[in-house]
């Protein structure tokens, strides 16, 4: 397994296994049956369906040299604090430690790899992470600190060789991206330009976080972040906006760092509240009063991290491949330190009811997205149109041309073949 | 007890439980969910939480409907937003069939006479496209029945999900 983590004082040099492998990835023999089109505007339908492939995303994208969106400073204010999720398929502890510092511990016993954390929350100040199994216990920075009745073990064994895998960590803004690959850049060249929207959404980094909610959709990770890149679904599928006639009067989907990492920054301006149908008798759904206009900002920072500001919903996703099929949201909701108790209750009732798993705006996502599942045996190809006849960004706020970004970044770090992006077919 | 010389609390407890199953024989059938807003009262609340965040006292709910106003646009989402139940029958996002579990169910009094009704619950939805029902959620109801007369309605339902992840979205209430 390519996880480049470091363990902390470690001296098992077993443990870091060699950068060059974690950087250039190979598709194996397996993989040659994924025939990509040479259009960089259709996608194999394969690589929704095909069990080795996910296999190797879970290293080749998540332990690859990416940073990957794991969560806000918010969430974990006090020392202790913890949150568990999951880098693609390895499970991680994000904790603030007793130094006040933010980590990223991955979430298994060094000695037989027992699970340490259970819950999705907690605080460990006190007493530390204590594994169930043999009692191993480790501090909040991962390291080994105390071992049940190590008498009859080996002499060469040093609690210090058995710390915690940590992942290496940086934060922009109170987002905490964290990262298991050595080969990854640091996280400010690696988000590049993509900071012009996250700085509109974080600010300053002083947000509260509110709460959670997850969900299980049932399709292939790739579907659900590609369709964030989709502007053309947005008025076609999500028929709340045409009950209330809510439209977008202007706005751009930007690839910011296309060449390098295939980030989305969208950003549309819709119509304010006042000149929708009133089709509910409650419309602070569709209410924009944090903000001196509608804009709103949806991107992706790639693999897996979703960043908006939609109406006055500031919202983080993680996005957590289970399997070929199945993947967990995570929709992580906050307000603003400096929010009046009004304006943070305004967000806490409008969040989930627009954007959350029972969200007049997301359901139908779910819908669409299980239906290209269940149809992904049909072989063939998916193909992507609207806005094609653009090569590069910016594209319009209704294309799908942004998509194709996504696939390159992907196809780059599992080491498919490049498309010919002077061919798009279709058009 | 104050309210024993006023009220028959046997009658109450009954007409609670008979609320409790209006209830589910609304949001089990998709072609009657415009009936399901006349079960609460005028300024009452419905809430979706996870436990998690119920006893984390984090305020962020899957459903917080905390006026008449918004129990009552539930019922547009479902049947203009999302197309369900066959009004527009070419848009069924997620045309599901809804089945409650529920039970026991425990009964007490407040001291306003109001009856505070308790009970397990797991929902299941069976959905066209797929040939086994799915278990949606698993939980707990905490409601607060008001009586006006003879008649009950909900003046709180608060439904409180075991599992910090949802299996699935959803249209009709839990
Ligand atoms: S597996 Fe954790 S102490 Fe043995
Ligand atoms: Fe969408």
């Amino acid at each position: 397994m390519p996880i480049n983590a470091s363990r902390p004082g470690g001296t098992n040099s077993k443990a870091r296994p060699s950068a060059s492998r974690a950087r250039r990835p190979v598709a194996p023999d397996g993989l040659r049956r994924i025939r990509w089109p040479q259009e960089d505007n259709k996608i194999p339908r394969e690589i929704f369906t095909d069990p080795d492939l996910f296999r190797i995303e879970m290293d080749s994208v998540f332990t690859g040299p990416v940073w990957v969106l794991v969560g806000h400073e918010s969430e974990i204010p006090q020392p202790g604090d913890f949150k568990t999720l999951s880098i693609g398929a390895i499970p991680v502890i994000v904790i603030r430690g007793a130094n006040g510092r933010v980590g990223v511990l991955v979430n298994a016993c060094a000695h037989r790899g027992t699970r340490l954390v259970e819950g999705p929350s907690g605080n460990v100040l006190r007493g530390g992470f204590r594994c169930i199994y043999h009692m191993w216990t480790y501090d909040t920075e991962g390291r080994l600190i105390a071992v049940s009745l190590p008498d009859d073990f080996p002499a060469e064994f040093r609690k210090e060789d058995y710390g915690l895998p940590r992942a290496r960590v940086e934060t922009y803004k109170g987002a905490i991206f964290a990262t298991l690959n050595d080969a990854a850049p640091p996280l400010l060249d690696y988000l590049a330009e993509l900071t012009g929207g996250l700085d509109r959404v974080l600010g300053d980094g002083a947000l509260r976080f509110l709460g959670s909610i997850k969900v299980i959709f049932r399709a292939n990770w790739k579907l659900y972040v590609e369709n964030i890149y989709d502007g053309y679904h947005v008025t076609a599928l999500h028929t709340g906006f045409q009950v209330v006639r809510l439209r977008s009067h202007g706005g751009e989907r930007l690839v910011p760092n296309y060449e390098r990492n295939g980030h989305l920054w969208g950003r549309s301006k819709s119509t304010p509240v006042n000149e929708l149908t009133p089709a509910l008798r409650d419309m602070s759904l569709f209410d924009t009063r944090t903000k001196p206009t509608t804009d709103h900002n949806m991107m992706v920072v790639f693999p897996s991290g979703v960043v908006t500001d939609y109406f006055d919903t500031i919202q983080l996703r993680y996005v957590i491949p289970l399997d070929l099929d199945r993947t967990q949201i995570e929709f992580a909701f906050f307000g603003r330190t400096t929010d009046t108790d009004e304006a943070l209750w305004h967000r806490v009732r409008q969040g989930p009811e627009v954007l959350g798993p029972a969200g007049a705006i997301t359901l139908e996502d779910a819908a669409a997205l299980e239906r290209v599942q269940l149809s992904a045996t049909a072989r063939g190809e998916n193909v992507v149109l609207k806005g094609t006849a653009k090569r590069f960004p910016p594209y319009r706020h209704v294309d799908e041309a942004p998509i194709r970004h996504f696939y390159h970044a992907y196809r780059r770090l599992l080491g498919f073949p490049a498309p010919d992006t002077q061919k798009a077919d279709g058009r | 007890m104050a309210l024993a010389g006023r009220v028959d609390l046997g009658e109450r407890r009954q007409a609670a439980l008979d609320l409790l199953t209006q209830y589910i024989r609304i949001v089990d059938d998709p072609r009657r969910i415009e009936e399901w807003p006349a079960l609460f009262s005028d300024d009452a609340e419905y809430i979706v939480i996870t436990r998690e965040n119920h006893e984390r006292n984090l305020p962020i709910a899957v459903i917080r409907d905390d006026s008449k106003d918004r129990i009552a646009d539930r019922v547009t989402i479902i049947r203009e937003f999302w197309g369900a139940g066959g009004r527009a029958a070419d848009r069924h996002y997620n045309d599901a069939w809804p089945r409650h579990v529920v039970g026991p169910v425990w009964v007490e009094f407040s001291e306003s006479g109001d009856a505070l009704v308790g009970a397990n619950f797991a929902v299941y939805q069976s959905v066209q496209v797929d040939v086994a029902p799915r278990l949606l959620a698993v939980g707990e109801y905490k409601d607060v029945v008001e009586f006006s007369g003879a008649t009950a309605t909900y003046k709180a339902k608060k439904v409180i999900l075991d599992t910090s992840v949802l299996q699935d979205v959803f249209v009709y209430p839990l």
